[in-house]
């Protein structure tokens, strides 16, 4: 940890794709030991943002700063070298490959030596370790992706993360496709997580309340525009709802 | 966890293995080719023969090393259709150096780097143009023929080189065999136990996975067109020395097809993310079996198609519903 609270911070970030924008502007900061939640419809920019934030995307124009020193993330490996780490919402698991396979896929530990070869029983136990210590109940580390529920699925992806030794966390909707029990192994994680002080979450949610319950704060993302920020504990599920629903009338009434 | 217990997970992991062992699309045609090889001994005595197992390791040799290629190539979703154009381009490439006065081992390795200088280009027109690499290939299988009936002028030639390298590169009954084994030994290594390999079954699996960890996408396709045009080189070099002539119209999309098919009927997916550089060398075996079982039964070659066709259609059906059955989803 650096001698600044700041652990990411965006400043008006564009990003186009053809003729649509996806980003028109946006700034928002995150601390270190906060998580902040981005709340918004489909559409509204929110995967855009993480995905720029992660380096999988470029902007067209703004900037990031991390630590408080300007950034430039022209790829994922950029990102993770500055330990920004990100679970997607599309489940960024290979179906035909381990459990194993997928939390070490491209950081894979290998023998010693002049052939590199892959040290499978060292991934292997580390795996079953890291999943045990997270609480992730999987018969067996061998088995394929393919196999697991969605919620597998996402508590395995967010071990990845976390065992990746993430320092900024990007979750794009942890949530999503989750049972109850499942939903619930995230959120404790989650909260496993916060008191270290050393880590910031950024997650992307369509719940408001989990969403609230989980986050230190949250903005509101609308149309590629940060159009609300406030601390969690001083709004509510209701008054979210509301400038939502003005956003409808208004659009209804031109 | 007591010692019993660790017994006894170890004993569920052990079975649990042997029926995923057997469930394996590379054991089902063990199997079949087991059968094959039965039938054949008991149905011409010549089966099993020295002689015969020298031709048939013939047989089995050049479609197994392009099969190692294309496997690679398949599960990151592409496919080379030119491998046998280059097969038949590499000899005469050998050849021509060689006239200029570069003695043959360097003229071997001549040919060798063009052969990856062309796979190079195919990865490149295929990554970086974006047209799909059936497509890029294609159109590299007529270029190629044009230009190896240009450099030959339709003729054939002799391969030169004394008895030690020539006995090493083909004239040796078992040498094609020995370099497809140990082929097949080190691609086996490079797709289970390296990153490369890690990453190529990645990249089919799951191509937006593989590009959110952060892995070379194209980086790994080029190469894998790059190896698999330099392995295609070396089977028609091999072939030529053992042949003892250089034919400009050796190998062609036959051999292409075969190489294809034996890493299909081993397991391999069309549609990527799957496959065993083992499955090539037994779906190899397979077809090198049914050829020089009909060939001394005196089929004749238009059953042999009928024959093959018919086997890669059952042995995809096959693999298909076996995935199923091992919980992989559709295949």
């Amino acid at each position: 940890m650096s001698g600044t609270t700041e652990a990411i911070r965006a400043e008006n970030v564009v990003k186009t794709f053809g003729t649509i924008t996806a980003l028109a502007g946006v700034s928002l900061a995150v601390n270190w030991g906060e998580t902040l939640g981005i709340l918004g419809d489909n559409g509204a920019g929110k995967s855009t943002l993480i995905k720029i934030l992660t380096g999988y995307h470029q902007p067209d124009s703004g900037h990031i700063f991390v630590d408080g020193r300007p950034v430039q993330l022209a790829s994922v490996d950029d990102a993770r070298a500055l330990g920004i780490e990100c679970v997607y919402q599309d489940l960024a698991l290979v179906n035909g490959l381990s459990i194993y396979h997928n939390m070490f896929l491209n950081r894979e530990l290998l023998h010693g030596g002049p052939l590199r070869l892959l040290n499978h029983r060292e991934m292997r136990r580390r795996a079953a370790e890291a999943l045990a210590e997270i609480g992730v109940d999987i018969p067996s580390v061998e088995v394929e992706a393919g196999a697991l529920s969605g919620g597998q699925r996402q508590a395995i992806a967010v071990a990845r993360a976390v065992y990746s030794k993430a320092r900024i966390l990007l979750l794009d909707e942890p949530l999503a496709a989750m049972g109850a029990r499942e939903a619930r192994l995230i959120i404790e994680l989650i909260e496993r997580l916060r008191p270290r002080g050393d880590i910031a979450i950024v997650m992307i949610a369509h719940n408001y309340a989990q969403t609230l319950e989980i986050c230190d704060r949250v903005v509101l993302m609308q149309h590629g525009e940060i159009t609300f920020e406030s601390e969690a504990a001083a709004t509510s599920a209701e008054e979210l709802l509301e400038i939502v629903r003005r956003e409808y009338r208004a659009v209804r009434t031109g | 966890m007591s010692r019993d217990a660790a017994q006894a997970g170890r004993h569920d992991g052990l079975t649990r293995r042997a029926y995923g062992l057997l469930l394996r699309p590379e054991a089902s045609v063990v199997v079949v080719s087991a059968a094959l090889i039965i039938y054949f001994e008991l149905a011409n005595q010549n089966f099993l023969t020295n002689a015969n197992i020298q031709t048939l390791s013939q047989f089995v040799a050049a479609p197994v090393i392009i099969a190692c290629g294309e496997i690679m190539l398949l599960i990151c979703r592409e496919i080379d259709l030119s491998v046998g154009q280059v097969f038949a381009l590499a000899p005469f490439l050998m050849e021509n150096v060689h006239d200029f006065g570069l003695p043959v081992p360097l003229a071997i390795l001549a040919a060798l780097a063009a052969c990856a200088l062309i796979g190079l280009i195919i990865g490149l027109i295929t990554i970086g143009l974006r047209v799909p690499s059936f497509i890029t290939t294609l159109g590299m299988l007529f270029l190629i023929t044009g230009l190896t009936l240009t450099i030959s002028r339709g003729y054939p030639a002799n391969t030169a080189g004394g008895p030690l390298l020539t006995g090493i590169m083909g004239v040796w009954a078992y040498s094609e065999i020995v370099w497809a084994l140990v082929i097949v030994a080190i691609m086996h290594v490079v797709l289970r136990h390296t990153r490369w390999g890690l990453h190529t079954v990645a990249i089919g699996g799951n191509i937006i996975a593989a590009a959110e960890a952060g892995i070379a996408i194209n980086r790994i396709k080029i190469g894998n067109f790059v190896l698999t045009s330099t392995l295609g080189g070396l089977t028609g070099l091999l072939e030529a020395f053992r042949v003892g002539s250089i034919d400009p119209l050796a190998g062609g999309s036959n051999i292409m097809f075969l190489g294809v098919a034996s890493g299909v009927i081993g397991g391999t997916a069309i549609a990527g993310g799957a496959g065993t550089i083992i499955g090539g060398l037994v779906g190899g075996i397979m077809l090198g079996v049914l050829q020089d079982g009909f060939t001394l039964q005196g089929i004749n070659a238009f059953t042999f198609d009928i024959v093959i066709g018919a086997a890669i259609l059952i042995a995809m059906i096959a693999n298909i519903h076996l995935a199923r059955l091992r919980g992989g989803g559709p295949a």
